[in-house]
């Protein structure tokens, strides 16, 4: 037998995409502090220092770094607290 | 002169001179004004998308982020001329400056080291007076 068609493929696409994790990417910034991004990641994610450090560096010297992976909700208000510093903070679905 | 910020026993004094508050509240209420305004360079830098794989950001989410950066820098106007600074509302000055840095940088149209290295002296300054205030109230906090 043919299979039925549900109509439902697009929201089981949709649901894979919301359990899926996302990515929270912090962007450099010219501007920026480097003692700044450290001080809000600390803040935001409760990193230690070393950790806060070394995704700080890879923002400042690659441009951009993952800094937290996880569910979206949690995501997008990271993101927003990130934006509360006037950093910028995009999410993304995790590669 | 005295450091800008210190930590005393009760919180953060500031020791800043009037015309540098002045010129602060200036920066603060161009930034908020900038913000609201759809098509400003500012508004592009602190509520552009952040989900980049959609359309557009969720409403609520849109409603948040306004809230979290005009809230800083409207709690800055109204502490702008105190002499002591609780530990929140230091952070707030931390996060209100940090908000106008990126919003005169927008409007420098700073995008990258380059762009910094090729301002005029007096826009330079704008960007350095806010970076050294942040980087004088992490060190104020931190102590």
């Amino acid at each position: 037998m043919d299979g039925i068609d549900t109509g439902l493929s697009g929201s089981t696409d949709t649901l894979q995409r919301i359990d899926s994790p996302w990515d929270v990417v912090l962007w450099n910034d010219p501007v920026s502090l480097i003692s700044l991004v450290v001080r809000v990641l600390r803040k935001v994610f409760g990193y230690d220092k070393a950790k806060a450090e070394r995704l700080t560096m890879e923002v400042h010297n690659d441009g951009k770094s993952v800094v937290w992976t996880g569910e979206k909700e949690k995501a997008t208000a990271y993101a927003v607290a990130l934006h509360g510093y006037a950093l910028h903070a995009t999410i993304q679905p995790s590669a | 002169m005295s450091e800008p910020f210190h930590r005393t026993a009760t919180g953060i004094a500031v020791d800043l001179p009037d015309e540098l508050r002045r010129w602060l509240l200036g920066e603060a209420e161009a930034a908020g004004a900038d913000v609201v305004t759809i098509g400003d360079p500012v508004h592009h830098r602190l509520l552009g998308p952040i989900d980049l794989s959609a359309d557009h950001d969720d409403p609520l989410i849109e409603l948040q982020r306004q809230f979290a950066v005009e809230g800083p820098l409207e709690r800055f106007v109204a502490t702008a001329h105190a002499t002591l600074l609780s530990e929140d509302e230091a952070e707030e000055w931390i996060r209100a400056f940090q908000l106008m840095l990126a919003a005169a940088a927008a409007r420098l149209a700073v995008q990258t080291d380059d762009d910094v290295a090729a301002l005029k002296e007096e826009a330079a300054a704008e960007l350095t007076t806010l970076q050294a205030g942040i980087s004088l109230l992490i060190d104020a906090l931190d102590a």
